[in-house]
């Protein structure tokens, strides 16, 4: 052992002992029986129906970009909700423990989280709603988007698209694990040095965090490969850089960003790993390390992390405002612009989280400017958005109200982090909960664009449309819930109340809190009403069948396939020949055609490969949590010996003929043509219409 | 050109500052630490919080009050304004889209810049071109530990634990290191925050004319203590302060680098316990700083606030409660 550990380790299970499961804790022990039973059932029905060899060769194994796109999202939605779990302890707790009356209960002096749980608690809210809930939830909208917008069959690697996945999955079951053995890390989900170090922390919290982030991490980053390369190499005939589809652009920007950044994160970790495993001391106070170097390495990672999540948001609202305004998206070369600036600034700017570390003004005014200036493209974004409006036909369902309601949050928020980048303002309200409401000001607009997505694009994958009744409903809970939960805590950051604060000092605080809590019973409520639109709309799902194109007003190409998408997406691929080539299309009279011959198309085939991988990635992360060498050598080397061994076996993929092809293609068109307003199309040979290509001349793709 | 500029932003200050007391009229006593600044660096937070308010609320609001008014005028089946199925481009409306914040961003800028340099925690300019040659500075040493304050007063060699007594009109000067982790020192209607890091020193300064009881805080997260790791900050007269400085120097306790040594030991500070040291050794500020740099450190041990109830016991039965 390089490091003194408190407590005890054994060769077999390392750190690993039954004191390290809190089976008398009062709040975990229900739910792990909760989760136990839950867990039960849900296999139980999967073996009474027999669905085992339906989810293992359509979805476990699956390289199908879109299905590994709704695992992405379904894997962000469990811990939203999770996240949310927690947030909602968070602000129970601050409510009940104010003041030195407040009565406190399960070993803790006020309340009822000790310090021990409440640091736990607010950490993993914080690392699971940035990145095991907005990240996944954008990745897996990317996922499922970029290829069908660009008109590919598939991501450029769809085999390391699935592994992207499994992996982000692995990062998702590592955090909950922690719940119910050992425990999760307690100061933040940044953390800091040197409260990171085994002298503060001795216990596993911060190697659970340290392995979750660094398989979020290693997932991020094979998914941003991915998309790039999809964008890159893999556009439909005539689809030029000044054709692609906004979104296209916006997540292509953001994964330049997780491309270029995320190894920052990983190389900070690997050293926190060595101070914490090896002993090391890149970031202690002491021996010659340097605890700054920490803060600014996770943070040249942090901030454009926030970008990262920002910009496809921002791509989703620049979808969803032009198909409900009727009209295209106002100034696209400047929105393309503005994306590139915001991808490139961000790099510019980490310094302004920790503007009170002491820097001096020099270096505090630069980074002041540089972060100011994001707000240039920022701001001309929300213009944009705006004239798309401008003499526009607007219809206000609940996709459109999500975006509105982004874009609105998105001024309190650029208003709040203009005063936030001034070092003046900075330091008054720095640790308070005034930040803490600003960056859930520009978190919420992410949530907001991604609900407005689900709404958006929830037709295109699954091919109905969602209950517009309870999707408005689930909007102004929702909304409500942010009003009572955010101004009040504007209010206090003014007020001069710190974060992170597990015992409130001040009692006149109390009313303010008082408002958030049902604030939070009020977001309760529209996590029910979401609840309540998917069982409504799958059940009236018969009723709510869609077309291809689902709103009637759509503009970019994946509204042109089926809906549901096939798993090849385009039995022929279209050939593009405008920015906005569905509404061109429909202008011309030529939306309704098909092509009248198919050629054989090439498709890759399903892996166990990446789920195995994943699983052991998992067991891997555990035992260097635990640190139970043997099992992390034994799953390090059948990670090393399964990549080999898929390396040189690879996909030769599948061919599916014409004739094949044909046959499914029909099929889904007789499907659409039972839906009442959808328009029957017609064959055209050649793949051209008039003076226009429709379709890619020879598929050549075999 | 000069002086109308300035009157208009005076002007325009007092009417947004009166704004907030307008607001809170109804509330018991004004809890808007920020908004209530009662010394001079606070004060020049809140005036260019307020210079940013003002120029960014502006174009905030307007472009809230134009979406809103798209919305209504642009509303399908309504008619009221006129739809352009094409339009999507406009030199003249780019213009102003890349202008507006472009000359906004400028603009703050500026006052970022004269901001930084004028409450720089290491030469507060408010402070450092205002000082009266007759106002001598008090100097104060602040350590920061797992997880209590102590306030050492080299000028009068003692120090006080959990506890900063000031006198008023006179300029204080800090410098800030931490025996343990990082944290940050805050009085909200004092001074600004400014981080608090072992092996390392910080530096920040204050004045006020105001006399009076405020509230200060560790307001970056050090660990489980972190929510009791607040002190009280009283600003008194020139008289009562050396009156207060005698009282301290006549009490018993006294702080050696070996009496720190058990002080810094991992302390819930849940009572609030201020303690007066007459004696300190001198140099102890350097003297920590330079043991935390060759990898000294008070590690906690693990668990240790799963149950604070038996925590609290724990360290009642140590007789350091």
């Amino acid at each position: 052992m390089l490091v003194d550990l408190p407590g005890g380790w054994s060769p077999l299970l390392g750190r690993l002992a039954w004191s390290q499961i809190p089976y008398a804790n009062p709040i975990l022990a229900p739910l792990f029986v909760a989760v136990v039973i839950g867990a039960i059932i849900l296999l139980g029905l999967i073996t009474y129906y027999g669905k085992w060899t339906y989810l293992w060769k359509e979805w476990l194994t699956t390289v199908d970009h879109k299905k590994l796109g709704v695992m992405y999202i379904i894997i962000g939605l469990v811990m939203l909700f999770r996240g949310f779990i927690d947030g909602l302890m968070i602000r129970t707790q601050q409510v009940w423990a104010v003041g030195p009356h407040s009565t406190g209960v399960f070993g803790s002096l006020h309340g009822y989280l000790t310090p021990f749980h409440f640091g736990q608690v607010y950490s993993a809210h914080g690392l699971i709603m940035i990145l095991l809930a907005a990240t996944p939830l954008l990745v897996g909208f990317m996922n499922i988007i970029v290829p069908i917008q660009v008109g590919a069959r598939d991501m450029a690697y769809p085999y390391l698209n699935a592994l992207g996945l499994w992996i982000t999955a692995a990062a998702a079951a590592l955090i909950m694990i922690s719940l119910f053995v050992g425990d999760f890390a307690h100061n933040g989900w940044f953390e800091y040095a040197p409260i990171f170090e085994l002298q503060y922390s001795p216990g596993v919290g911060v190697d659970y965090w340290i392995w979750t982030l660094q398989l979020v991490a290693l997932g991020t980053t094979l998914g941003g490969i991915n998309i790039l390369a999809t964008v890159i190499k893999m556009r439909a005939p005539g689809m030029t850089w000044g054709k692609l589809p906004i979104f296209v652009w916006a997540s292509l920007s953001a994964n330049v960003i997780a491309l270029t950044s995320f190894p920052a994160l990983q190389v900070a970790l690997a050293l926190v790993a060595a101070d914490r495993y090896l002993g090391a001391h890149f970031f202690t106070a002491g021996m010659g390390g340097n605890l700054m170097l920490y803060t600014n390495l996770f943070w040249i990672w942090g901030h454009p992390e926030v970008y990262f999540v920002i910009l496809p948001a921002f791509g989703m609202m620049s979808e969803i405002f032009p198909t409900f305004s009727e009209k295209p998206l106002f100034g696209y070369i400047t929105m393309v612009l503005a994306s590139m600036a915001i991808a490139g600034v961000s790099w510019l700017v980490w310094l302004h989280h920790f503007f009170t570390m002491g820097a001096g003004p020099y270096v505090n005014t630069a980074f002041s400017v540089a972060t100011m200036l994001v707000g240039i493209p920022t701001g001309v974004k929300v213009f944009n958005w705006a004239f798309t409006m401008y003499r526009g036909r607007l219809t206000f369902n609940a996709a459109m109200l999500w975006a509105i309601g982004a874009l609105f949050l998105l001024l309190i928020g650029g208003m709040t982090g203009m005063m936030l980048a001034i070092p003046a303002i900075n330091y008054m309200v720095h640790n308070s909960v005034f930040v803490v409401a600003h960056f859930h000001s520009m978190l919420l607009v992410i949530v907001y664009a991604i609900f407005g997505s689900v709404l958006y694009w929830f037709p295109k994958v699954f091919g109905f449309k969602l209950d517009e009744f309870w999707a408005k409903t689930m909007f102004w809970l929702f909304s409500a819930g942010t009003a009572l939960v955010f101004v009040p805590m504007y209010m206090l950051g003014f007020m001069g109340m710190t974060r992170r604060l597990e015992y409130v000092f001040n009692t006149s605080w109390q009313s303010y809190l008082d408002v958030m809590e049902l604030g939070i019973v009020v977001y309760t409520l529209s996590v029910l009403a979401f609840f309540i639109l998917l069982y409504v709309s799958i059940r009236d799902h018969a009723k709510n069948r869609v077309g291809a194109d689902a709103w009637g007003t759509s503009r970019s190409l994946e509204w042109m396939t089926h809906s549901p998408v096939p798993f090849y997406n385009f039995a022929v691929l279209p050939h593009v020949n405008e920015r906005d080539e569905l509404a061109w299309r429909r202008q011309h009279g030529i939306d309704q055609v098909r092509p009248a011959h198919y050629d054989d198309i090439h498709m890759p085939n399903n892996t166990g490969v990446a789920i195995i991988m994943g699983g052991l990635t998992f067991v891997l992360g555990f035992a260097l949590t635990w640190r139970i060498w043997w099992l992390c050598i034994v799953s390090l080397l059948a990670i090393i010996l399964l990549m080999i061994i898929r390396s040189f076996k690879g996909d030769p993929g599948y061919i599916i003929t014409g004739a094949e092809l044909q046959r499914m293609e029909e099929e889904a068109y007789r499907r659409e043509a039972q839906i009442a307003d959808s328009h029957h199309s017609h064959p055209v040979s050649g793949g051209v219409v008039g003076n226009a290509m429709a379709y890619q001349r020879n598929d050549s793709s075999k | 050109m000069e002086i109308k500029w300035r009157n208009w932003l005076k002007n325009g200050w007092r009417a947004v500052a009166l704004a907030p007391v307008l607001l809170l009229s109804g509330c018991a006593g004004n809890t808007y630490w920020i908004f209530d600044p009662k010394g001079i660096m606070a004060k020049t937070n809140l005036f260019y919080m307020i210079v940013d308010v003002v120029i960014m609320g502006a174009i905030v609001g307007l472009t809230a009050l134009l979406v809103v008014w798209f919305m209504w005028r642009y509303k399908k089946g309504k008619n009221r304004g006129k739809y352009d199925p094409h339009w999507s481009h406009s030199n003249t409306i780019e213009v102003f889209v890349w202008g507006i914040p472009i000359i906004a961003v400028g603009f703050l800028s500026y006052f970022a810049v004269k901001g930084t340099f004028e409450i720089n925690p290491y030469n507060p300019t408010v402070i450092t071109h205002h000082m009266k040659p007759n106002g001598d500075p008090v100097e104060v040493d602040v350590i920061a530990t797992d997880w209590q304050w102590l306030f050492v007063y080299p000028q009068y060699h003692m120090a006080v634990a959990n506890e900063l007594v000031l006198p008023v009109h006179t300029p204080v000067f800090f410098r800030l290191t931490s025996s343990a982790v990082t944290t940050t020192f805050f009085i909200p209607q004092l001074v600004g925050m400014i981080d608090v890091m072992p092996g390392m020193r910080t530096k920040n300064a204050l004045m006020s004319d105001h006399v009076g009881e405020y509230q200060g805080i560790a307001s970056d997260f050090a660990g489980a203590g972190t929510s009791w790791m607040t002190f009280k900050t009283k600003m008194v007269s020139a008289g009562d302060f050396s009156q207060w400085v005698q009282q301290v120097q006549k009490a018993p306790g006294s702080m050696t680098y070996a009496s720190f040594n058990r002080f810094a030991q991992p302390y819930i500070d849940v009572h609030h316990h201020v303690v007066y040291f007459s004696a300190v050794e001198p140099g102890l500020f350097d003297h920590v700083m330079a043991e935390v740099m060759r990898g000294k450190t008070w590690p906690l041990p693990p668990m240790m606030t799963e149950n604070m109830v038996e925590y609290m016991q724990k360290q009642a039965a140590e007789h350091r409660d």
